[in-house]
């Protein structure tokens, strides 16, 4: 399988995290309609090119991880901790 | 509609005498379907020509009578889903509203090979999905009593009766996981997929339908909220009715009518061994080892496995299903060590929240979506076709689609499907 | 028939006759001191060591080595390498064998596989009279009508299926005859011909970690079967190799490329064991995987005795086995011309040579069983036993497609040529054609930048380039013939597929099954795409090529698995639970006592006495932190904000869509520490989930988790003498009803273990204390429970006992109770949730359902007859007969004698006395009505609370 490049652990095989989907803001649950949550829940863009999601690295640093990736080849182009922009692995070549 | 009685050209000319009088006398066969211009407008246009478009295509024609069709895909017939599938048949689902839509489906499959004039080689050796813990045991219990009062044959059965019915499976204590028991469903089996695919293209060719393979539609035209028409590196064409009957790319071509759907795609593999001497005439399904296992009249077997654990449009494949199909196969069949892998490939899979399609009519007029079909779409081939082209012709949601519409995931009226969310295929 | 073509088979294959095995040969890799013989169809035939089961039968005179799929047609050798379809064998249990690549082995029990009653005579060969009637695809034609005849016809179909025999026993297992291995090389060479020779040489020399896999038994690729100059390089470069730190694996397969250069390889013909898989994450990929000959297609190509030439050329130079007696040549290149040379010098006589490059042609063969003539274009016709073809060439290329590359269809050359567009690097024959000493320049250059890293590319700087030379584009001759061989397809049925409409080549490839076969197009997929091309008037380039599959080379199921390793977790008890006679219970990772015998006993034990039972798997978190109850605030649906030190409550969790997701109880366990429970099977699932909202929406909360599922073993006591039983071993808790209450917890010492969790919940419905003991004591603690408490008729319970105690209490289990779409309201816990939070997981969807009336709702049914326990999973129906509910939980309860069941039911009917109708398994019907509350014992807590 495919590498994922850990800002902590370092590259590692794609078998180690569990994806979690594509990246997303949380609507505010106190002002939100009822149809704009559930688009929240269940619409997604399932773009077939870069998209931006997050996995946790599951038998790691248990970190969870912003990562760009693209689904037609699913060359990773980088890898970021959720926390921000405080660590991030270097652009992997593809 | 399903029933209709209408009494139109029916597709001929295949038969073992027509077999033997070419190979005595010669002479060639007729062309399986015809190539054509694309015309400037068509009543209805249906995007992807896999056995859902097609499907919908020939009942169009042969049900209601609708022939100004074209059918488009961007590569050739059936080279997407419909031809990446494990072509595995059964109606056993969960829901009621699941039961009586697949079986529909396998009713008219087994009614298909003389309704096409094209053997699909339906072969009907039964389903059986394999318990190895007490919760598998107890949702096969609620299926089969679901699958039983839609009058669909479902049996939960004993170890003993699965090793009677394939000997090869270990039903001892030995395994990890071991088998408990397994819903038993007589009815099923498997089909050859590319049969089926052209099948209903000669047929729907037959009754008038265009058939256009390397068109690929690149924009859909939406004035008003309503579909105008498609454009193509061919041309623009216009239409009254546009469905996308997509799978793999479903989210894009809803996107170009400016639609979002609830769908993720995530590739799904399958695999195939060399041929060897026939000993299974069983599907043979665990959701706990998530593989499946089928040999096919030719003596291979074909594996298949729950998606890939992360979504991706790549069709490449990876070791590790590889690797996992073949531990969980020996897990059941352990005489099995030396039967050699010949091919892996994947397949994309529209997956939604549900385990249930989208299908039906979206907020762009005349715009329909028969799409999310996840991991089981080949089998709801011939029914989709049926109902979607009934929705065309008269505007009505047939009952049978209608807990799968997309206002669904608007409402929270999502279908219980995930109830049996383990047990897939 | 006239001729009977077994006779024919019998007089051209004189058993043991001498004459088919050559005098030494330079390079002969076989060992004439050591001899032996195994058995082929059950009769015994001779080899030596160093031969392959193909070349041992061919120098005994075997000819006919199989019969064809379809029509059943005698089939030979014709490439005489790993790839020929015509030897494929039974081996004892093991299918589908490549006889000319297998090493013969003493005693092996060798048999054809597809021949019935025997290879000799097959009556199946009768399809061949019908040839014309069952064209590819002619399937789909037949027993279209009547529909009933086709389960029969099914059958008859499926003799015909081809390959070997696996066995069917469950009991038959050798999966201690496979193995895998990991590797990290720096550079990993696909094929060990002089060019992957001189990459690996010159890679390892510039610092890199080699490993070079190679196909067959020796390195050398074709200088195996070269002349004395080519075998003198030979040993010169295997003895630079055995110098180096190459690392060389023979008999092994580069199968498949995946993602960022995995890399995986079979590795057979290890002592020991049948194959390992090597799985390595490669640096640099290099292939060089030569040259695979095409065959050529015209009438009676198939024939046995029509050979290609480097069949020729191995079985003569390298297994010193005479071909043929009399051969005609078809050559279009310099190995033909060889082949020609080779046969000469070994005394068969060549009676006639037809040079392509200059419009030679041949046209027939005639023969069924061996070759007997030739038609050549000019119309003579020429008497041989031999017929040998060197028409061209295909590029193995699919290790490099499987990496994306592209490959390009070179007119001149006649063949495909890789396209450049990965980082996996071809040389060798792959990338052109060249004299030795160009060849291993080409392989030392992409061997140096290889180890310089995969974003070295220096390729073309070398010099070294190599260019396919030009070739005459031969793949059908004027006659129709079989093209795949393994699939029995000519090029008619191609053609014919065309004519037909299947005009996309992936279409001729499904309709007519070419391609699809053992080979995997290596020998026929060239072929097939002209052909088609032809006879769609489109160039080999407009047409395409179909997509190449991992695995390269077939791989078994053995392989792919490795050793089989499933772990399972076990609780530091269960040692105890299985020398006391427990039945085992798979429940996902765990192994638990589903009962000890009797559960029902077990039941009545708890109800009347005290029994304890191990709940080590239930899931344990501990948290830390000021904001912990924050967090339980929003991953719970009720509250926690004003939960005190010392208290303990129950809590439900959904998911954003409001399903239920789990449930538990959690402990205040100091002011800023809390100690939290899951169910079993959700612990990883929760903790994982708990993980998401802190690192993802709140990483400012100051929570820690730590997950202790199996720091502690888990003991819960229950019955109305468990505070007896306890108070035995506790000391420094006091343990009194007012002291200690319902849903309280307390830390202390229990059977002299300190920090020890006591809690008062539940489950049971009577009281009881759960104890979470540091787990390296588990076992202590539960033996002196046991002995403690013999006076008190103390008894282990397992799971099943648990679950009839919760049923009679109306206690619900998530995921036997609930399903993938059921709301907190559905599962009756509707009370519990408060939607005036601030923010809560699921918030909007908590908020919808409060506000209207849930689909289903959870309730006990009460049986009009006491002793039907209802199956679990069975419907409730309407008088309409449609579905209104379900059973799902039902157990007889031995302290009320009569069944006691949950269901799901429609929340129209969920009325406290409402009657509803129970459809049993056998079809037949049942009244039951709904219970007044959920609990059908002690409904009031007040045992619970005691």
């Amino acid at each position: 399988m495919m590498l994922l490049p850990c800002p902590w652990c370092g590259p590692r095989d794609a078998t180690e995290f569990n994806f979690l989907g594509e990246s997303r803001n949380r609507p505010d649950p106190g002002s939100v309609t009822i149809e704009q949550w559930r688009d929240h829940l269940y619409l997604r863009a399932n773009h077939a090119g870069e998209v931006t999601e997050t996995w946790y690295h599951r038998a790691g640093c248990r970190r969870h991880l912003v990562v760009v990736r693209d689904l037609l080849s699913n060359g990773v182009r980088s890898a970021r901790s959720s926390y921000g922009s405080s660590v991030e692995a270097s652009e992997e070549p593809q | 509609m399903t029933g209709s009685e209408s009494r139109r050209r029916r597709t001929r000319g295949y038969s073992g005498l027509a077999l033997l009088r070419r190979g005595v006398a010669g002479g060639d066969w007729p062309v399986v379907w015809r190539e054509h211009d694309l015309r400037r407008s068509y009543d209805v246009i249906i995007i992807g020509g896999g056995v859902h478009g097609l499907a919908t295509a020939y009942y169009l024609a042969r049900n209601h009578g609708i022939t100004d069709v074209a059918v488009l895909d961007k590569g050739y017939l059936g080279g997407g889903g419909s031809g990446r599938n494990t072509a595995i048949l059964r109606s056993n689902y969960l829901t009621p509203e699941g039961v009586r839509f697949y079986d529909r489906s396998l009713e008219l499959y087994r009614g298909l090979a003389a309704e096409l004039n094209f053997n699909v080689m339906f072969s009907r050796g039964g389903h059986l999905t394999l318990a190895h813990s007490d919760t598998s045991l107890r949702t096969m219990r609620w299926r089969a009593e679901v699958n039983k009062v839609s009058g669909v044959q479902s049996e939960v059965i004993g170890p003993e009766q699965v090793s009677r019915l394939v000997p090869a499976v270990d039903v001892s204590d030995r395994p990890r996981y071991p088998v408990l028991g397994a819903l038993y469903h007589p009815p099923g089996g498997i089909v050859r997929h590319d049969a089926v695919v052209w099948g209903y293209a000669r047929a729907a060719d037959h009754a008038g339908v265009q058939l256009h393979q390397g068109t690929e539609v690149t924009a859909i035209q939406v004035e008003g909220g309503r579909v105008r028409g498609v454009r193509t590196p061919r041309g623009d064409v216009a239409a009254r009715v546009v469905v996308n009957a997509t799978a793999g790319w479903s989210s894009q071509v809803a996107a170009l009518a400016g639609i979002r759907l609830p769908i993720q795609t995530f590739p799904l593999q399958a695999a195939v061994t060399e041929p060897v001497k026939p000993f299974l005439r069983t599907v043979i399904v665990s959701g706990t080892l998530h593989v499946y296992v089928s040999q096919t009249a030719r003596g291979e077997l074909v594996f298949g496995a729950s998606v890939d654990p992360f979504a991706s449009y790549s069709t490449r494949g990876s070791l590790e299903f590889a690797e996992g199909l073949a531990r969980h196969v020996l897990q059941l069949m352990p005489s099995l060590s030396r039967l050699r892998l010949l091919r892996q490939w994947a397949g994309l899979c529209d997956m939604t929240p549900d385990f249930a399609p989208v299908m039906g009519e979206t907020e762009v007029d005349g715009f329909l979506i028969d799409a999310g079909w996840g991991t089981y779409g080949f089998k709801a081939g011939p029914v989709s076709g049926e109902t979607m082209a009934e929705l065309i012709a008269t505007g009505q949601t047939p009952e049978l689609i209608g807990s799968f519409g997309l206002q669904r995931f608007r409402t929270g009226a999502l279908v219980g499907e995930k109830g049996a969310a383990a047990v897939g295929h | 028939m006239t001729r009977r073509p077994w006779r024919a088979v019998r007089s051209t294959t004189p058993r043991g006759d001498p004459g088919w095995r050559l005098p030494p040969q330079p390079g002969e890799v076989i060992d004439r001191s050591r001899s032996f013989t195994f058995s082929w169809n059950g009769r015994p035939c001779s080899a030596y060591e160093g031969d392959t089961i193909a070349s041992a039968l061919a120098a005994s005179g075997v000819r006919v080595f199989s019969r064809s799929f379809k029509y059943h047609r005698p089939r030979g050798l014709l490439t005489a390498s790993f790839h020929d379809p015509g030897c494929m064998v039974q081996v004892g249990d093991e299918p589908n064998v490549r006889g000319a690549h297998r090493r013969a082995e003493p005693g092996m029990r060798v048999s054809a596989q597809d021949a019935w009653p025997s290879l000799a005579l097959d009556v199946k060969a009768a399809n061949a009279l019908v040839r014309r009637a069952i064209p590819a695809g002619f399937y789909y034609k037949t027993v279209i009508r009547p529909q009933r005849l086709w389960p029969a016809y099914e059958r008859v179909l499926e003799r015909f299926a081809h390959g070997g025999v696996v066995p069917d026993s469950p009991e038959y297992d050798v999966s201690d005859r496979f193995d895998q291995r990991h590797a990290h090389p720096d550079v990993l060479v696909a094929g060990g011909g002089p060019a992957g020779i001189a990459a690996a040489l010159s890679a390892s020399r510039a610092g890199a970690r080699v490993m070079l896999v190679e196909e067959e038994a020796d390195l050398g690729g074709h200088l195996r079967w070269g002349g004395a100059e080519q075998l003198a390089r030979l040993v010169e470069l295997r003895r630079q190799v055995a110098d180096s730190d190459v690392e060389v694996l023979l008999d092994a397969c580069v199968l498949g490329r995946y993602d960022d250069n995995l890399v995986s390889v079979v590795h057979r013909g290890l002592p020991g064991i049948d194959e390992r898989l090597v799985k390595a994450r490669v640096g640099t990929l290099v292939v060089a995987a030569g040259l695979i000959e095409r065959p050529y297609v015209f009438a009676g190509n198939d024939v046995p005795g029509v050979m290609l030439s480097t069949a020729v050329r191995r079985l003569v130079n390298v297994y010193a086995v005479r071909p043929g007696a009399r051969a005609v040549v078809l050559t279009a290149n310099d190995e033909g011309d060889a082949a020609a040379d080779d046969l000469r010098r070994v005394g068969v006589e060549v009676v006639h040579v037809e040079d392509a490059r200059s419009g030679g042609d041949i046209v027939r063969v005639h023969g069924r069983s061996r070759v007997r003539g030739v038609d050549l274009a000019d119309r003579r016709t020429v008497a041989c036993d031999l017929v040998v073809t060197a028409t061209g060439w295909t590029a193995p290329v699919s290790l490099l497609t499987m990496a994306g590359d592209r490959p390009g269809y070179d007119d001149a050359a006649a063949r495909f040529v890789p396209g450049r567009t990965s980082d996996v690097v071809p040389t060798g024959g792959l990338v052109g054609d060249g004299t030795l000493d160009e060849l291993l320049a080409h392989g030392a250059a992409v061997g140096e930048a290889a180890a310089a890293g995969p974003d070295h590319d220096e390729r073309e700087a070398t010099g070294a380039a190599l260019r396919p030379r030009p070739h005459p584009a031969l793949f059908r001759g004027r006659t129709h013939g079989i093209v795949d061989f393994s699939e029995d397809v000519s090029s008619h049925d191609l053609v014919a597929a065309v004519d037909e409409g299947y005009r996309d080549v992936e279409l001729v490839k499904r309709y007519t099954t070419a391609t699809m076969g053992p080979a995997q197009g290596k020998l026929e997929l060239v072929n097939t795409v002209a052909i088609v091309a032809e006879a769609t008037g489109r160039s080999i380039a407009q047409t395409g090529t179909t997509t190449w599959r991992p695995p390269y080379a077939p791989v078994t199921l053995g392989a792919l698995a490795g050793r089989p390793r499933e772990p399972r977790r076990l609780s530091p008890m269960h040692g105890w639970h299985v020398a006391h006679g427990a039945t085992p219970l798979v429940a996902g990772a765990w192994i638990r006592p589903d009962h000890y015998g009797d559960p029902g006993g077990e039941a009545s034990a708890v109800r009347s006495s005290v029994g304890i039972i191990d709940v080590t798997p239930i899931g344990k978190l501990d948290l830390h932190g000021p904001d912990v109850a924050r967090l339980l605030n929003l991953v719970y649906v009720n509250r926690w904000s004003k939960l005190p030190v010392g208290r303990v409550r129950y809590g439900v969790m959904c998911a954003e869509d409001g399903v239920v997701l789990d449930d538990g109880v959690t402990g205040r366990l100091g002011e800023d520490h809390y100690l939290m429970t899951t169910t079993s099977s959700g612990a990883a699932t929760v903790w994982e989930w708990i993980e998401g909202w802190l690192q993802t929406e709140h990483p400012d909360w100051r929570v820690h988790v730590t997950p202790v599922t199996t720091a502690y073993a888990s003991i819960n006591l229950a019955g109305p003498r468990s505070r007896d039983l306890l108070s035995r071993l506790v000391q420094d808790i006091d343990l009194a009803a007012e002291a200690f209450p319902y849903l309280h917890v307390r830390t202390g010492t229990v059977a002299g273990v300190e920090d020890c969790v006591v809690w008062r919940i539940g489950f049971t419905g009577e009281l009881s204390f759960e104890v979470h003991v540091p787990a390296g004591y588990g076992l202590h603690v539960w033996e002196q429970l046991v002995e403690q408490g013999q006076d008190l008729g103390v008894r282990a319970f397992g799971v099943e006992a648990q679950r009839i105690l919760r049923l009679e209490k109306g206690h619900l289990i998530v995921g036997q109770d609930t399903d993938g779409l059921t709301t907190a309201e559905e599962a009756a816990l509707g009370g519990l949730v408060r939607v005036d939070k601030q923010d809560a997981v699921g918030l909007p969807e908590l908020v919808v359902a409060s506000r209207q009336s849930p689909r289903s709702r959870l309730v006990a049914l009460v049986t009009d007859d006491p002793d039907l326990v209802p199956a679990e999973g069975g419907q409730i129906v309407g008088a309409d007969g449609r579905i209104c509910g379900r059973i799902t939980s039902s157990r007889l309860s031995p302290t009320l004698e009569r069944s006691v069941c949950l269901g799901q039911l429609d929340s129209a009917l969920a009325r406290p006395g409402h009657r509803v109708t129970l459809r049993l398994v056998d079809g037949s019907t049942a009244g039951a009505k709904v219970a007044e509350r959920l609990a059908q014992i002690d409904p009031d807590g007040v045992r619970l609370r005691g």
